[in-house]
């Protein structure tokens, strides 16, 4: 079965559209990665997918349901999780509160929240260390696997992560997609959105291109590292 | 168990509060009037406080609250004026038309922030004042208002009692009362605080798109946090009616009391249980201590007080009790 299928989605802020009848699926169990310069609408697309923005036109079908209709609060009931661009932790609440908001409101996602949170853990054994700590006196890259984590409490079978390199060290990126890699290893299907292009296509089995709202290739992700017109406009080689 | 613990420390305070206007009598005999009746108003400001930060956890910060108030003290006044019902059945009464109220509003609102919300809010007081002054005045007084009847009224032998001790009897039975009503406020708002309501709260507060993608139906918490918020001042607004014995549009729907239900937490500190009392009892304080020793003019004092503890303690007496616990803690 496919987990997403998204097929001529338009979305406008206002009068002014962002998305141009943009398609794409992703299979069960697969790592996708969707890149593109800053503006291309990589932010909007996901949001669009997980209910925040509800100016839109075409079909959004997670796991064989259409969800292009339902609100985001519906959409993470048909786990699917959003790790939202910048983290947006709750600063003045501890990292553990932070993990356990995550699970609060779901029932199917609340009853197993301790063996998640478990899992979370073992994921990233720092935020274990600083359960009691309050999120805003985080590292970045700390803030980031919080963020992970607390859309993992929602129990997804499909996790949309905005671009999580967003202003963190080199090495601190290699650790948030390798846990990303093991988290879809784990059986999650994934769908990353990113502009740290050569770290992505490493990670994800196939990517998108998406250029002014529209998808303008696609392909294995292997392939697309030796494609030079990828290497020419991303990769700076 | 934090919730247990603070229940506990509940029920000390309702005994003490029980016999406090006793106490008071026992120490300082005729003084004793003006003092219950310094209590009377800190408990009342307290509970409009306290209702206005359970609204303002979930960011919505209102400018509503003398429409709830107004709408509990004019549904029970109208109820006394044309039925011959028990009296008290005003206070249900009260708290049914300032939750209905709360759902109207609160469902108009839903989609504005900040400041539009503010404003929004602050309007709605205004026109139900004018409502009220429109409404055939056999009804609803029109501009004179409506007189109240009290809800207590003391026994006393003529001649036997001084003038204080009647006026002391009088105003005892509306202390518990408005006791009893503050002490209900405080058990919701411990709930709230220990229950997942205060993780949507705050969720909804500080990122309404990421509370959406935790599955919390924001919309859904934000009028539940306005029918808890105007129960109480509905209420409140019934009892005061009672007690200063008339309603009337500029009195009962009074910018003031908008004003006094922000200011108050903010000056105790917000999203806490502790913070809008604390401040309730310093401002009733502060405002009574002002008011003796300048008489005239006193609000000036009023103000530069509150424009000092906005510069000096911006997180209010709760942030300033919890920097003193953490120099305290750094200097061990």
């Amino acid at each position: 079965m496919k987990a997403l299928e998204v097929k001529n989605l338009s979305a406008f802020y206002g009068k002014i559209q962002v998305l141009w009848d943009v398609s794409f699926e992703v299979e069960e169990g697969e790592f996708v990665t969707i890149i593109g310069a800053n503006g291309a609408g990589k932010t909007t697309l996901l949001k669009s997918i997980s209910g925040l923005i509800s100016n839109k036109k075409g079909t959004v079908t997670a796991f064989g349901k259409s969800i292009e209709q339902l609100s985001a609060a519906k959409i993470v009931r048909s786990h699917i999780g959003h790790v939202p661009e910048g983290r947006q932790l709750f600063h003045l609440m501890t990292v553990l509160e932070n993990l356990e908001s995550g699970a609060d409101y779901l029932p199917h996602a609340k009853r197993e929240a301790a063996k998640t949170k478990a899992y979370v853990y073992s994921l990233f054994p720092r935020l274990k260390e600083r359960e009691k700590q309050l999120a805003g006196t985080l590292s970045g890259g700390e803030r980031q696997m919080l963020a992970i984590g607390r859309a993992l409490m929602t129990k997804p079978k499909l996790l949309l992560v905005d671009e999580p390199s967003l202003g963190l060290a080199p090495a601190l990126t290699k650790t948030v997609f390798q846990a990303l890699k093991t988290i879809n290893q784990e059986g999650v299907t994934i769908v990353l959105v990113e502009q740290n292009v050569l770290q992505s296509l490493k990670a994800a089995q196939r990517a998108y291109v998406l250029e002014n709202g529209e998808v303008v290739k696609s392909a294995e992700a292997s392939s697309l590292l030796n494609d030079p017109e990828i290497q020419a406009a991303y990769l700076a080689i | 168990m934090k919730l247990r613990m603070n229940l506990v420390l509940l029920a000390l305070a309702a005994v003490l509060l029980f016999f406090l206007p006793d106490l008071l009598k026992l120490f300082f005999d005729k003084a004793s009037v003006s003092y219950l009746s310094l209590l009377i108003n800190a408990t009342s400001l307290a509970i409009l406080a306290l209702s206005w930060d359970i609204l303002a956890r979930t960011g919505q910060l209102s400018l509503a609250h003398a429409a709830f108030f107004g709408a509990g003290a004019y549904s029970t006044a109208i109820l006394v004026k044309q039925t011959d019902v028990s009296l008290w059945l005003g206070l249900p009464l009260a708290a049914l038309s300032a939750v209905l109220l709360a759902l109207l509003l609160g469902s108009v609102t839903l989609q504005l922030r900040g400041i539009y919300f503010a404003i929004a809010t602050l309007s709605f007081a205004e026109v139900l004042k004018a409502v009220i002054q429109k409404l055939p005045s056999s009804l609803a007084g029109g501009a004179a208002g409506i007189n109240v009847e009290p809800l207590f009224r003391p026994q006393f032998i003529a001649g036997e009692m001084e003038r204080w001790e009647i006026a002391f009897l009088r105003n005892e039975s509306y202390f518990l009362l408005y006791a009893g009503l503050l002490l209900a406020t405080i058990v919701l708002s411990l709930l709230i605080e220990s229950s997942s309501l205060s993780y949507a709260f705050s969720a909804i507060r500080t990122n309404e798109e990421v509370a959406a993608v935790m599955g919390v139906k924001a919309a859904r918490f934000k009028l539940l946090a306005f029918v808890l918020s105007s129960m109480p001042v509905g209420i409140l607004g019934a009892i005061q009616a009672h007690r200063i014995g008339s309603v009337s549009p500029d009195e009962t729907f009074n910018v003031g009391t908008t004003v006094l239900a922000l200011v108050t937490p903010i000056f105790g500190g917000l999203y806490t249980s502790l913070g809008p009392i604390l401040g309730a009892l310093g401002l009733a304080s502060i405002e009574e201590f002002l008011r003796r020793t300048f008489s005239e003019g006193y609000l000036i004092g009023y103000g530069i007080v509150l424009v000092l503890s906005i510069l000096f303690m911006p997180k209010g007496i709760m942030g300033l009790l919890r920097s003193l616990r953490k120099a305290q803690r750094e200097s061990l």
